[in-house]
C-alpha cells in the first residue's frame, strides 16, 4: 500500500463516498427545515421513557459499571506487571516496568485515536514531514498529551476532585434509578397473603397473585412491543424525512429481511430474549434477593395464611422454599401455574431447591445475554484488529497469526473451554468473581471463539481487498485506514454479524453445558443449564418441569439466533446459500 | 505446485502448530492456577509432605527443564498420572478407555450419515414440498437443541419404560437384547481376534454381544450425532439443489439420459464434494460432545477420563488427552485438504 505516487493526496472530506454529494445540507439543517415529524417522534419517545425512567437509568448505570470494571482492569494492568517485575528484579525495575507498560498502553490508544485528530500538530509547529513520519509524529504527540493528562490526574489532587465529581453524578443517577417505575413490583405487587375470609391482601387491586403477576407480565411485553415498534417508526421517520438519499443499498437489505419470515421469527425470538433479560426484575415473580440470594435475611420475611391454624403468620422465603422443593415423587413439588403452601404463586413451578422457576429463568436470561454480549464484543473487536493487521502487514505477521489461531482452532472448543474454565475456577482468580464466573467465562469465549471468527472474515477481507472499488479508492488517493473503514469494513462486518449471531447460539449452549457439569457460572447466579442438571433425575416424575422448561428455553433462543443469522445472511446476499456450499471446501 | 509439494507444505505447516499447542497446554496446565499437590493431599496439607510431593512431581525444577520434559512427555505420551491413578502410565490408561469412545464416535458418524444425507438428498430432489419443509425445519430445530438436554430427556424416557410402561407397552430393556441398565460402558469383546500365521485376523463374531454393545451406545450415538445430522441434511439439500439446476444436468437431459441415471451418475457425485468438510467438522463436534455424553450415559471413555483428570488437577493425563484430541483434529484437517485435491482438482492448492 504505497501512497508515494500521489503527490497531493486529497482530503477525505472532498470526496464524498456515501452518495451524499448532491445535497450539500447537513442532517441538522434538514431537521431544522422540517422539524414536525421529528418533534412528534421525539415527544412520544420521551413520553414512553418517562414512566420507566428509573429502569433506563438503572440499565445505564449497569452498563457504566461494566465499562468501569474493564477500565479499572486496564488501569490496574501497569501496576500489576510492575509488581511482578518488582518481585523478581527489585523496586527500580518494577517502577520502570509500570511506566513502560502504561506508556505502551497509552501509545496503543493514541494510535487508535490518531485519525480523529482535528489538526496536524506538525504543520502547526512548522515542520514539514513526510506522510509516514507525520503519522508517527502524531502518535508520539498524542501519547505525550495522554501521558501528561494521566500524570496530572494521578499526581495532583485534580484526579481525586474529578473522581468526587463523577461520584456525585453517579449518586444522583442512583437515586433516579431507585424511582418507582410503572411496570414494577412496587406498582403492581403480586405477592400478598390471603385473609381468613379468602380475600387477597397486598396484591394489585386485590387480585389473586396469579392474575396480579400476569398483569405485570403482559404489561412488560406490551410496553416492550410498543417501545421497539416506536424505535422502528423512528427509523422510518428518518428514512422518509431526514435522510439525504431516497434509497441506499441497505434499504434493500432491510426490505428483504422483513419479507424473510424465518428471519423475522428469529428477530422476534431474539428481541423477546433481550426483553426477558432486561426486564428480569419485573418479570421475576419474587425479588431475586429475597427468594434466591438471601432467603433468610430480614427483608425476606413475608406474611402468609396458615390453613392449619387459620391465621396469618410470618415466614422466611428460605423456610418456605424447603417445603416447595420440586425433587420428584413425594417432595412438595410445585408445578407450572400452581401455588405453594405459603400462598406463593409459581408461574413455572419451583426448582429442586424450592426457589421460583420464573425468577431463575428471567435472571438466567440475563446471565446468558451478558456473557454472550461481552464475549462477542471482545471477540469481534480482536478479530477485526487481527484480520486488519494480518491483511495489512502480510508475511511473517500473517504466518504467526495463522499458527496462533490454528493452535486454538485445533483444540475442540468444548474441551478447551472446559479446561480453561476448570483451571481458572480452581485458583482464587479475582476475575472469576463478577457474576460467579460469568465474566471469566466471557473472556474465555472471546479467546476461544476469536480465531474462528478471524478465519471466517479472513477470506472475505482478502477478497474485498482485491475489488475494483478498493482499487478505485486507492487510485484517487484515499488513505488506507479510510479505505478499510469505508469500503472494506462494511463488507466484512456483514460476515461478522452473521457469524456472531450463529456464535451466540453456540455460546448459550456451551455456557449451559458447563453449568450442567458444575463449572462456568456457579451458584447462586441463575443459569439455565444448571436448572437442567438440577432437575435431571426428576424428568419422569411430577417435577418434570424443571429440566424440560429450561431446556426448551435454550432450544427456542438458540433457534432464534440461528434464524436471525440465516435471515441476515439471505438479506445481505441472496445468493449466499449457494456460495456457502461452494466456499465450504475452497475456503477451508 | 505439484500435489506432493502441497502435501509436504501442509505437513510442514502443522509442525509449529503442534508445538504451539504443547506450549499452550504447558502454560495453562502447569503454570496456571491448578494445584495438583492440593488435589492429592487436600487443601490443608503443609510442610514436608508437600515439599516431598512437589519434588516427586518435578514441580521444583527450573521452568526451562520442566518445559523440555513436558514436550518430550507429551510427544511420546509417556507421562505418568498424578492423581486419577497415581503413577500409572498415561498411555496405558488412555488405551484402556479409548475403545468405548471410538465405538461411540464411529456410530455417531455413521448413523447421521445414513439418516441425514439421504433425507437431505430427498428434500433437495423434491424442493418446496411439505416433506422438504418438514425435513428442513426439523433439521434446524434439532440443531438448536442442546445435546445434554436431549440426553437427559431420552434417558428419562428410556428408564421410564422399564417393566413395559412405555407407550404401546414399549420396554427399552427388553427390546432387542436383554439389558440390565440403560446406561453403561460397552465391553467390546464381541470379536475374537487370533493370530493366523502371525497375522491377527478376525476369527469369530459374538453377535449377541455385538448387539448389546450397540444397544448401550445407540441413544448416546444418535444424540451425539444429531447436530451433524441436521448439518448434513441442510448441506445435502443445498448441494443437490445446486447441482440439479446446473448446466451439465441440462446437457444430460438434452442428450436423453434417464432421470435415474442423471441423479446417480451426475448429481450425487458432485453433491458429495461439500460433504467432506462436514465429516471433519463432525469429528470436532464429536470429541467435545463425547465429554458430556459419556458423563451422562456413564460410559468409561476418553471424554469422561478427561473430565475427571481436569477436575482433579491430573495435569499429565489431562494434557495428554487434549493433545491426542488435537492431533486427531490436525491430521483430519490435513487429510481433508488432501482429499479435496483428489476429489475436486479445481480446489486450489496453488493458493
Amino acid at each position: 500500500m504505497s501512497d508515494t505516487q500521489h503527490e497531493k493526496p486529497m482530503n477525505d472530506e472532498e470526496i464524498r463516498t456515501d452518495g451524499g454529494t448532491d445535497t450539500g445540507e447537513s442532517f441538522r439543517q434538514r431537521v431544522m427545515d422540517n422539524p414536525k415529524p421529528g418533534a412528534i417522534w421525539l415527544t412520544v419517545l420521551v413520553l414512553l421513557i418517562a414512566p420507566e425512567l428509573g429502569r433506563f437509568v438503572d440499565w445505564m448505570l449497569a452498563l457504566g459499571g461494566g465499562i468501569k470494571f474493564i477500565f479499572d482492569g486496564f488501569v490496574a494492568a501497569p501496576a500489576w506487571i510492575g509488581s511482578n517485575f518488582e518481585d523478581s528484579l527489585g523496586f527500580v525495575a518494577g517502577a520502570f516496568a509500570t511506566d513502560i507498560t502504561a506508556l505502551l498502553m497509552l501509545f496503543v490508544l493514541a494510535a487508535l485515536l490518531r485519525g480523529y485528530l482535528p489538526f496536524h500538530p506538525d504543520t502547526r509547529l512548522g515542520l514539514d514531514l513526510s506522510r509516514s513520519r507525520r503519522v508517527w509524529f502524531e502518535r508520539g504527540f498524542l501519547t505525550t498529551v495522554f501521558a501528561a493528562v494521566t500524570a496530572v490526574l494521578v499526581f495532583t489532587p485534580l484526579g481525586a476532585l474529578l473522581r468526587n465529581e463523577v461520584g456525585f453524578y453517579v449518586g444522583v443517577l442512583d437515586s433516579i434509578g431507585d424511582m418507582q417505575t410503572l411496570i414494577s413490583r412496587e406498582t403492581i405487587p403480586n405477592h400478598g397473603y390471603q385473609t381468613p375470609a379468602g380475600d387477597w391482601e397486598g396484591t394489585f387491586l386485590g387480585l389473586s397473585p396469579r392474575y396480579a403477576w400476569l398483569t405485570r407480565f403482559l404489561l412488560v411485553w406490551v410496553y416492550a412491543a410498543v417501545f421497539i415498534g416506536w424505535l422502528w417508526q423512528g427509523y422510518n421517520v428518518f428514512r422518509e424525512h431526514y435522510r439525504a438519499m431516497d434509497w441506499t443499498p441497505r434499504d434493500d437489505v432491510i426490505d428483504r429481511l422483513r419479507s424473510h419470515s424465518w428471519g423475522v421469527f428469529g428477530i422476534v425470538v431474539v428481541l423477546g430474549f433481550i426483553v426477558l433479560a432486561l426486564f428480569a426484575p419485573a418479570i421475576a415473580t419474587y425479588p431475586i434477593q429475597e427468594n434466591v440470594y438471601q432467603p433468610y435475611a430480614e427483608d425476606s420475611e413475608f406474611k402468609y395464611f396458615n390453613e392449619e391454624s387459620g391465621e396469618v403468620e410470618m415466614a422466611h422465603h428460605g423456610d418456605a422454599n424447603l417445603d416447595s422443593r420440586s425433587q420428584g415423587e413425594g417432595s412438595g413439588t410445585v408445578s407450572i401455574n400452581e401455588y405453594d403452601e405459603y400462598g406463593r404463586y409459581a408461574p413455572l413451578g419451583t426448582t429442586p431447591s424450592g426457589e421460583d422457576m420464573m425468577t431463575h429463568i428471567a435472571y438466567g436470561a440475563q446471565t446468558s445475554l451478558t456473557i454472550a454480549f461481552v464475549s462477542i464484543t471482545i471477540a469481534v473487536f480482536l478479530a477485526m484488529l487481527l484480520s486488519l493487521a494480518s491483511a495489512f502487514y502480510g508475511g511473517i505477521v500473517d504466518l504467526m497469526t495463522i499458527i496462533g489461531t490454528d493452535t486454538i482452532i485445533s483444540i475442540p472448543i468444548f474441551v478447551l473451554v472446559l479446561m480453561m474454565s476448570v483451571v481458572f475456577s480452581q485458583g482464587d482468580v479475582w476475575i472469576a468473581e463478577p457474576m460467579d464466573g460469568g465474566f471469566l467465562l466471557a473472556l474465555i469465549y472471546a479467546f476461544a471463539y476469536m480465531p474462528g471468527m478471524w478465519r471466517s472474515i479472513r477470506g472475505p477481507s482478502l477478497q474485498v481487498a482485491q475489488e475494483e472499488w478498493v482499487d478505485a479508492a486507492k487510485s484517487y488517493g484515499q488513505r488506507p485506514l479510510a479505505i478499510m473503514r469505508k469500503h472494506m469494513a462494511p463488507y466484512v462486518m456483514s460476515y461478522l454479524i452473521i457469524y456472531g449471531s450463529l456464535l451466540i447460539g453456540g455460546i448459550i449452549i456451551v455456557t449451559s453445558a458447563l453449568s450442567f457439569l458444575g463449572y462456568g457460572v456457579t451458584e447462586p447466579t441463575p443459569e439455565w443449564g444448571r436448572l437442567i442438571s438440577d432437575g435431571r433425575n426428576a424428568v419422569a416424575t411430577e417435577s418434570w418441569h424443571v429440566s424440560t422448561v429450561s431446556g426448551a428455553m435454550i432450544a427456542i433462543v438458540v433457534t432464534g439466533f440461528n434464524a436471525l443469522g440465516d435471515g441476515i445472511r439471505d438479506a445481505i446476499d441472496p445468493q449466499a446459500e449457494a456460495n456457502a456450499t461452494g466456499n465450504a471446501g475452497g475456503g477451508a | 505446485m505439484s500435489r506432493w509439494r502441497y502435501v509436504l507444505k501442509r505437513l510442514a505447516l502443522s509442525i509449529p502448530v503442534v508445538f504451539s499447542v504443547i506450549t499452550f497446554l504447558f502454560l495453562v496446565l502447569r503454570l496456571g492456577p491448578l494445584d495438583p499437590v492440593a488435589a492429592r493431599l487436600g487443601q490443608q496439607a503443609q510442610g514436608a509432605d508437600v515439599q516431598r510431593l512437589r519434588e516427586n512431581l518435578g514441580l521444583d525444577e527450573p521452568l526451562w527443564v520442566q518445559f523440555q520434559d513436558y514436550i518430550v512427555e507429551t510427544l511420546t505420551f509417556s507421562g505418568e498420572s498424578w492423581v486419577v491413578r497415581n503413577g500409572a502410565e498415561v498411555r496405558e490408561m488412555m488405551f484402556e478407555v479409548a475403545g468405548p469412545t471410538i465405538w461411540l464416535g464411529a456410530w455417531a458418524i455413521v448413523l447421521p450419515l445414513f439418516i441425514g444425507l439421504p433425507l437431505g438428498f430427498y428434500a433437495g430432489l423434491n424442493p418446496n414440498t411439505p416433506s422438504d419443509i418438514i425435513a428442513n425445519v426439523s433439521g434446524i430445530i434439532w440443531r438448536s437443541m442442546p445435546n445434554f438436554w436431549l440426553a437427559v430427556l431420552a434417558l428419562a424416557f428410556l428408564r421410564s419404560t422399564n417393566g413395559g410402561d412405555g407407550p404401546f407397552g414399549f420396554n427399552w430393556y427388553t427390546t432387542g437384547p436383554q439389558t440390565q441398565s440403560a446406561v453403561g460402558t460397552p465391553t467390546l469383546n464381541f470379536a475374537t481376534i487370533d493370530d493366523i500365521f502371525g497375522i491377527p485376523m478376525l476369527t469369530g463374531m459374538d453377535w449377541s454381544a455385538f448387539f448389546v454393545d450397540l444397544k448401550l451406545i445407540l441413544p448416546a450415538a444418535i444424540i451425539l450425532g444429531s447436530s451433524s445430522m441436521a448439518a448434513e441434511l441442510r448441506l445435502g439439500r443445498t448441494a443437490v439443489l445446486e447441482n440439479v439446476n446446473s448446466n451439465y444436468v441440462e446437457t444430460a437431459k438434452a442428450k436423453g439420459l434417464k432421470g435415474r441415471t442423471i441423479v446417480w451418475k451426475h448429481v450425487f457425485r458432485n453433491a458429495l464434494i461439500p460433504i467432506i468438510p462436514i465429516v471433519t467438522n463432525e469429528a470436532f463436534i464429536l470429541i467435545g460432545g463425547s465429554v458430556i455424553m459419556e458423563q451422562i450415559f456413564n460410559i468409561n471413555g476418553l471424554g469422561r477420563m478427561y473430565f475427571r483428570a481436569i477436575q482433579t488437577a491430573d495435569v499429565p493425563l489431562a494434557g495428554a488427552i487434549v493433545f491426542l484430541f488435537t492431533v486427531i483434529i490436525i491430521s483430519l484437517n490435513i487429510l481433508q485438504d488432501i482429499l479435496y485435491t483428489i476429489v475436486d482438482p479445481r480446489v486450489g492448492y496453488d493458493q
